[in-house]
């Protein structure tokens, strides 16, 4: 499905989403977490499929890729969210779980348009509520 | 001696063991520094003889089977000597009652691997591997052996494996567990001529508790012997969970290990255990490439002796095919120990196809034959 066949909501102030900071809104009750890192907006659903605690705490790092044995290779630098509980890692730019393609996270398309922040969103958002949310991990 | 078994199709048993009547048969595979050093042959000393003249002692456990005879007692040969002392009796005894087409040799005085003087376990463990395949594996053309190496020294180990790992006799290396873990990088040479042979790496219980350098036990020694046994499948887990970790697997996919005698009904929650920790901490294991338990059902198989007997034995059963482990069970009599397994009646309530497997098909495949 193209942007322009997709339900466009204004989530914030673009200037409310500088390096680092975290944004949650509700939308038809579906909880989704947005996060900039490295200069790149990421918006997905606030609920890890493992447990189900909230994405939005969870840190944004890089990873060991896979490697030869006794072998550390850093990669993906600030593209990693870990789940807060169990530090499972999800790929930011595909949702998909490190340790298996078959898992993931859902992802939603946003954009920085006009100095806002704007979702692209599959289904028409009929009830949508800004959350306030602060964690020690916002910057 | 129980009935003849009436099973049919093929059986491998996969722990047998020989022993030693005297260390005094050692001495034509020993040059005169170690006779003398462990007194035998023309250095043994009349005097002191309670006390082993004073020296050397054969490393053993601590924790003495407390049974009135820690051995089959309808094991013992004719001629009095010690069960699992004479190939004809042993090869009547046990195969012809089996039925059984092969029978691997795990020498039951192989226990020099946790041996504070590697020098003296490097020799010692050579004249064991040649006494047992001059005196047994020629004897009857059922027999198997496994050839021991000293873990401790992975150099001379190679060597060994070198100079007779290429018998067609041998069908896997004895290694046993010492106090490093299993996946460490100190083995790694010997995992990789393993595997260059076609060998299986087996661990066999036997230096536990016997040397300087044996495998811890959990959190502390053991009261008695019964805890002690008990406590073996944790040395046996530990070492699965290293492996794993460690990328051996990775490193040699197709090197097999066969953990002999460590039970086998902890597989399941060690699995689950992995995969859980794997899929939260992948990025400190970046290597493995894939669940814990793949590579556990890949390249692990495990001794079916001593069998576990839950209350309702179908259980067993079920935790065989919950994590699909039909492939990974081998049969092991253990004879002539006491806590040896009877196929008639040990494997009773398992089905027929599984048994095959158990019997025959997996010992084939993950032992070199």
């Amino acid at each position: 499905m193209s942007t322009k066949e997709k339900h466009r909501l204004v989530v914030c102030p673009a200037e409310e989403m500088q390096e680092g900071s975290r944004q949650l809104i509700e939308v038809n009750g579906v909880e989704i977490g947005l996060i900039r890192a490295e200069g790149v907006c990421y918006a997905f659903r606030n609920s890890c499929p493992h447990q189900g605690v909230p994405m939005l705490y969870g840190s944004v790092v890089g990873t060991m890729l896979p490697s030869d044995p006794h072998q550390y290779i850093y990669g993906n630098h600030n593209e990693i969210i870990r789940c807060p509980l169990h530090g499972w890692e999800f790929n930011l730019k595909t949702g998909k779980a490190m340790f298996s393609p078959d898992l993931s996270i859902k992802m939603y398309e946003v954009k920085e348009e006009g100095g806002e922040i704007v979702l692209y969103l599959d289904r028409a958002p009929e009830q949508v509520t800004r959350k306030e949310f602060s964690c020690i991990l916002s910057s | 001696m129980v009935a003849q078994s009436k099973r049919t199709g093929g059986l491998i048993d996969c722990d047998i063991h020989p022993v030693l009547s005297d260390f005094n048969e050692l001495v034509p595979y020993l040059d005169e520094s170690i006779q003398q050093y462990m007194n035998i042959g023309k250095f043994a000393k009349g005097a002191l003889a309670k006390q082993n003249s004073g020296s050397f002692k054969f490393p053993s456990s601590p924790y003495a089977n407390p049974l009135p005879v820690p051995l089959r007692a309808d094991a013992f040969p004719p001629n009095g000597d010690i069960p699992g002392s004479d190939p004809a009796f042993l090869a009547q005894d046990l195969l012809d009652r089996c039925n059984t087409t092969y029978g691997i040799l795990n020498i039951g005085h192989g226990t020099m691997a946790a041996f504070h003087n590697v020098e003296v376990a490097a020799k010692y463990t050579s004249a064991a591997n040649d006494w047992l395949y001059d005196k047994w594996i020629k004897s009857d053309p059922r027999y198997r052996m496994t050839m021991e190496i000293t873990p401790l020294d992975p150099a001379t180990a190679v060597k060994e494996i070198e100079r007779i790992g290429k018998r067609p006799e041998i069908v896997g290396i004895n290694m046993h567990c010492v106090n490093i873990p299993l996946g460490k990088r100190h083995y790694w040479p010997i995992y990789e001529i393993a595997e260059a042979y076609n060998l299986p790496i087996v661990l066999h219980p036997d230096s536990e508790g016997t040397g300087e350098y044996a495998a811890t036990a959990g959190v502390g020694p053991a009261s008695t012997y019964m805890e002690w046994h008990t406590s073996l499948g944790l040395i046996g887990q530990r070492n699965v969970i290293s492996l794993v970790a460690d990328g051996v697997f990775e490193q040699f996919p197709n090197l097999k290990v066969n953990f002999i005698e460590y039970g086998f009904s902890w597989i399941a929650p060690t699995m689950w255990r992995m995969d859980k920790n794997w899929k939260a901490l992948r990025h400190e294991v970046p290597w493995l490439k894939m669940l814990p338990s793949e590579y556990i059902r890949r390249n692990i198989r495990f001794g079916t002796q001593p069998i576990e007997e839950p209350a309702r034995p179908k259980d067993l059963i079920e935790i065989i095919q919950m994590i699909d482990a039909e492939h990974m069970l081998l049969f092991c009599s253990d004879y002539p120990h006491w806590d040896g397994d009877e196929l008639d009646r040990a494997f009773l309530h398992f089905p027929q196809e599984l048994k095959d497997k158990i019997f025959y098909q997996n010992p084939l495949e993950s032992f070199r034959f």
